[in-house]
């Protein structure tokens, strides 16, 4: 049996699971979601990932980026290799793809911001 | 220029608020001290944002820029790098007196929502002794040197206080290649939600340790260590289990400040238990006109009540037409850290109040009553409660019988299992 | 002087663990004790007051080994083969003001500091009260350069451009039986020292102008003449006005060695090379006797002694605007080596509470502890019961320098003829400083034979401070430069237009301590969390440099390191 906490929503129930005659029994969760979560974690966990990626423009070195889809927990430091090898030269805005379908896990590195092209004033600090 | 209503601030809260505001007729105009809109949330480039709002879990600069792309569709008046310098009172509302690199400018509104955030407490608050180095960054300040200028406030540190913005750093550090080798918190139990104790340290194998604390930092010119204890139940370092740690920063994450100034020179009262205004439940200060919200009113979990505080406090403040008020004051027991709105206004509506509260510590399962005059009104039950988790509850407040001399209570009883 | 008397008693405490000997005209103490304090104590015992024989203590303490002095990590040869008329050792208040004092004379004047900023020893780590000089008794240095001081305040403040603020002073008595003697004390000073504005103040007047204080203070000592400065940026502004008329100033450069001959100074040695000077001028604060020791002219002795403060957010000092201390109370810490401190409006409006006294054998440790803030507390809830630790925003430590006798020293050398000492210089160190600086330059421009400047201008060109404007001067001062509306701190209410103007300023000292010292951004309530990141990239931008070659205080201080993102593109 092992015991942990969901990641889902803020509630952080403390998820029990059980292995009964080859399947997993989920206690402990308030809704669906901790039951799906119980079981990825038993299986293949997963996260989701959130860095950024360095531009070449001077006002914004630096982009926010994640994942598209959760990638498997063990690869998490594979893909941050990847998303650190970037050098962005392009504005690209919220939602487009910098690395599609990141070392075949099938996620792909998208942005999280309009930063790059959506430009609010002129004056730069 | 004259408005309908002020928004100072132009985070997630700012935003809401505006755009609420708009959408109830108001003619409005969103004050930002920065460069951008966004707040906070521009560095908050993790994930887990908007479950509620948008049934999605998004980064926060995603969350933020879709109240932005409503605030451009309704084409709703900003200005950014115009700092607020005072706030004068007018027969007729108030004039908003800012400084920016166009000049000196007034600008009238017949109501205001501030939003205007919350700060950091720093290392010397917790009064945290020894040198002065380069190296002791508060939780915030690190995530804007990593998430915006993309340089690395340490390779190897440790971090103080166990709350959610320290806790986010924690992993984020890890991802970006530095060491954290350990998070301390002064309290019995961690400060931040427990999905994040999960998903950023236990992930990540970064120890916690909870009673201890940071009571010293070393090095002239670099951090170089700090010096942690473990402390009793008093909270009182115990200098014999004092400890040096090798490391080149101390990250701080020790609690936020509503930010309450601007509030408190136009006579806004605070609520000590919040550090933020009073406010009834449309969320209106103690002064007619001026409305508060988001973690400017008292600091929340999570962006999405933020936003909707924001939403509420916008609307409020365009529906404002100077009503004489009725106010009748809820107390809260000692069980709670602190609950808002702190008063109703009878006057106004009332079938629709939400309210934010927290536990006082951890509790099993309770239940939370609401009593008039002694009796009991309302109640919810609670398999738990967790200071750092923030409850909600919505509640239609005008069948309760309540009047100006009522005696509104609540309180929380934890029930033996 | 009598060294068997004070042999007599020093034996008669310590045994024959210490000895005193009348050598070289100086009390020259030897042995060994197991207690720094007892080192001290017997300094103590043997010094000789208001005298011109001072105690060299020379007692090991097997407990406290002496600090070495932090030497900068520069290394050049910038100053190689410089042969200033005046060399300054030591950028605290003395060395600056002597060195814009001494730029009125047609002089080749050198200023070394070795730290990465002016102001970092005692100097900028001290209360900031111009003090009136009433407890100061006749025939001491201190007592001599005190009113003098005090009364060029401001004129000085003015000319420099330094805030300044005449809040005056309450020494605070809870017996009221002892009001017959403190009013002929009083009398005695206004009419035997001249301090002719010491006056009592009774229990309603105190209750009526600072309604915060204990409520049972049965009258105080009045002090209208008391001022609060900032120290530093007093220092910084007598440099920066040196450096207008001609003076130079090399920071990060710390006196290595000197060569005598024939009891003169032939050349001084330092990190960035070896300058030949006329004259030196030792103003180098808790390492002075060291100085004199390099130049051969070793007399006196310091004994560091550490005072921490503590500074409390601006809103407590909208409820406080005057000095107040409290006077006759014995408090648990036991006894002390000052007044004790007090609490003090600041020039900049904040409310700060200290100093303490300890007595440390670490000249450099400035390192805040807790017992320090809770003994100045424990005191000084005496004063104002409703002060709370809550309303700190920062604290700091800083190192005095007394001699034994505890005076200064200000007088040439005594067997090297080409040294100035201004040593020993301590609390009311920078009430004196406006008036020393006079005389000691004077006193060296003679011996140089130095003409006066002309051109001299005592008119610094400051930055303006646009949050205490009037709305036409700022939005005027905006139109002419929009940085100035760019807000970057917004507790301290500082634009960009100002963090630059310090970046250009005479003495640029590119660093975010630098930069906060002189324009304040990170000086309030969220210590620089905020605007930090900001003030970091601005001066980045202004050097052409990249963040990560920012740095907080010294070289050896950066902020932050490079990332691992976009090397392999």
């Amino acid at each position: 049996m092992r015991e942990f906490n969901c990641i889902g929503c803020p509630r952080g129930c403390l998820l029990h699971v059980e292995e009964v005659n080859g399947e997993f029994v989920v206690t402990g969760n308030t809704c669906i979601r901790g039951h799906d979560f119980a079981i990825s974690e038993m299986t293949c966990p997963k996260r989701t990932i959130c860095s950024s990626v360095k531009t070449v423009f001077a006002d914004v070195p630096v982009l926010p980026v994640r994942v598209s889809a959760d990638i498997p927990k063990d690869r998490i430091f594979d893909v941050m290799a990847e998303i650190n090898k970037v050098m962005l030269t392009e504005r690209i805005g919220r939602g487009d793809v910098i690395i599609p379908d990141v070392l075949g896990l099938g996620a792909d590195v998208i942005s999280t911001s309009d930063v790059l092209v959506r430009e609010e004033i002129k004056i730069t600090i | 220029m004259k408005y309908d209503v002020i928004v100072i601030g132009g985070g997630p809260a700012g935003l809401a608020a505006a755009v609420s505001a708009h959408d109830n007729g108001a003619k409005v105009l969103i004050v930002e001290r920065e460069e951008r809109l966004g707040g906070m949330l521009k560095q908050c480039i993790h994930d887990g944002f908007g479950l509620t709002t948008f049934g999605e879990k998004l980064a926060g600069p995603e969350y933020v820029e879709r109240f932005m792309d409503m605030v451009r569709e309704r084409s709703i008046e900003c200005s950014l790098q115009t700092f607020v310098t005072r706030i004068d009172k007018r027969e007729d509302g108030f004039d908003v007196v800012t400084v920016s690199a166009k000049g000196i400018e007034h600008r009238e509104a017949k109501s205001l929502v501030l939003a205007t955030g919350c700060r950091e407490r720093t290392a010397k608050q917790v009064f945290i002794h020894g040198t002065r180095p380069a190296g002791v960054f508060t939780a915030g300040t690190a995530q804007h040197y990593v998430n915006r200028l993309g340089v690395m406030p340490t390779q190897k540190c440790v971090i103080l206080g166990s709350g959610d913005i320290g806790l986010i750093m924690a992993r984020r550090l890890t991802l970006e290649g530095a060491e954290v080798l350990g998070v301390y918190e002064i309290n019995p139990t961690p400060s931040g939600l427990t999905r994040n104790i999960h998903q950023c340290l236990i992930d990540y194998d970064i120890p916690l340790h909870l009673s201890h604390t940071v009571t010293r930092v070393f090095g002239r010119d670099r951090l170089e260590a700090v010096e942690v204890c473990r402390v009793d139940e008093n909270m009182k370092p115990m200098p014999e289990t004092a400890e040096r740690i090798d490391c080149d920063a101390l990250i701080v994450s020790v609690g936020l400040i509503p930010e309450n100034e601007l509030a408190e020179s136009i006579g806004v009262i605070l609520d000590k238990h919040t550090k933020g205004p009073y406010a009834d439940g449309q969320l209106m200060t103690n002064v007619p006109g001026v409305f508060t919200c988001g973690n400017a009113l008292h600091v929340n979990d999570l962006v999405d009540f933020v936003s909707a505080s924001g939403a509420e406090a916008g609307r409020n403040a365009a529906l404002f037409a100077g009503n004489s008020r009725k106010t009748v004051d809820m107390s809260i027991g000692k069980e709670f850290q602190y609950m808002v709105p702190q008063q109703l206004d009878l006057n106004s509506d009332n079938s629709k109040i939400t309210f934010w509260f927290r536990s006082a510590r951890v509790q099993k399962k309770s239940v939370l009553r609401l009593k008039v005059n002694g009796e009991e009104v309302w109640k919810k039950n609670y398999l738990s409660l967790r200071p750092p988790e923030m409850q909600e509850i919505k509640l239609d407040m005008t069948s309760f019988g309540i009047d100006e001399s009522s005696a509104v209570t609540w309180e929380i009883e934890e029930v033996q299992a | 002087m009598n060294i068997k008397r004070i042999n007599r008693e020093l034996h008669k405490r310590f045994g024959d663990r210490v000895n005193a000997s009348f050598e070289d005209n100086c009390i020259l103490l030897r042995g060994e004790l197991d207690e720094w304090s007892e080192v001290v104590e017997a300094g103590q015992m043997a010094a000789i007051p208001k005298g011109k024989i001072h105690v060299v203590n020379d007692i090991l303490c097997s407990g406290a080994e002496a600090q070495e002095m932090h030497i900068s990590s520069l290394r050049d040869d910038a100053l190689e083969g410089e042969t200033p008329d005046v060399l300054i050792i030591g950028g605290g208040i003395s060395g600056c003001s002597i060195a814009r004092e001494m730029a009125r004379y047609k002089l080749d004047i050198l200023l070394l500091e070795k730290e990465a900023d002016l102001a970092l020893g005692a100097s900028g780590r001290n209360d900031g009260e111009v003090h009136p000089g009433v407890d100061l008794s006749k025939g001491s240095l201190k007592h001599k350069y005190v009113r003098r001081g005090n009364a060029m305040y401001d004129e000085i403040c003015r000319d420099l451009s330094v805030p300044f603020k005449r809040v005056g002073q309450y020494a605070c008595f809870k017996d009221k039986r002892l009001k017959p003697i403190i009013w002929c004390y009083a009398q005695y000073r206004r009419i035997h020292d001249g301090i002719s504005d010491t006056r009592i103040a009774s229990s309603e007047e105190i209750k009526k102008t600072a309604p915060r204080l204990n409520k049972d203070f049965a009258f105080a000592i009045s002090n209208p003449n008391s001022g609060s400065v900032s120290p530093y940026n007093l220092t910084i502004a007598y440099a920066d006005n040196a450096v207008e008329n001609g003076a130079r100033i090399s920071l990060n450069t710390a006196v290595l060695g000197m060569e005598t001959e024939n009891g003169k100074i032939i050349s001084v040695e330092t990190n960035r090379g070896t300058i030949r000077p006329k004259i030196v001028i030792n103003a180098a604060g808790v390492w002075s006797d060291k100085i004199a020791e390099m130049a051969g002219d070793r007399f006196f002795t310091i004994h560091p002694r550490r005072g921490t403060n503590s500074i409390l957010d601006k809103k407590c000092g909208d409820t406080f605007a005057t000095i107040a201390s409290v006077v006759g109370v014995k408090t648990a810490a036991g006894k002390s080596h000052t007044k004790g401190g007090g609490i003090l409006h600041t020039a900049h409006d904040n409310l700060l509470i200290g100093p303490d006294a300890v007595e440390t054998y670490e000249r450099e440790n400035t390192a805040t502890t807790a017992e320090s803030i809770e003994r100045v507390f424990s005191k000084q809830k005496i004063t104002m019961p409703t002060l709370s630790e809550r309303e700190i925003i920062t604290y700091f430590t800083g190192v005095r320098a007394p001699t034994y006798e505890e005076d200064f020293i200000i007088e040439w050398g005594r067997k090297t003829e080409n040294i100035f000492h201004v040593a020993g210089i301590q609390s009311p160190g920078l009430t004196t400083a406006p008036a020393v600086a006079v005389d000691v330059s004077a006193i060296v421009a003679e011996k140089l034979g130095a003409e006066k400047n002309g051109d001299f201008n005592p008119v610094r060109k400051a930055i303006p401070v646009l949050n205490e404007m009037s709305d036409e001067e700022r939005a005027k001062l905006i139109e002419e430069n929009p940085d100035y509306g760019i807000i970057i701190c917004r507790c301290e209410e500082i634009s960009k237009g100002e963090i630059l103007d310090a970046l250009r300023s005479p003495v640029c000292v590119p660093t975010l301590d630098g930069i906060k010292k002189r324009v304040r951004p990170g000086m309030g309530r969220c210590q620089g969390g905020f605007c930090s990141p900001l003030v970091t990239k601005i001066i980045a931008q202004e050097l052409g440099i990249p963040v990560t070659e920012v740095r907080k205080s010294s070289l050896d201080a950066p902020i932050v390191f490079e990332s691992r993102k976009g090397e392999k593109a």
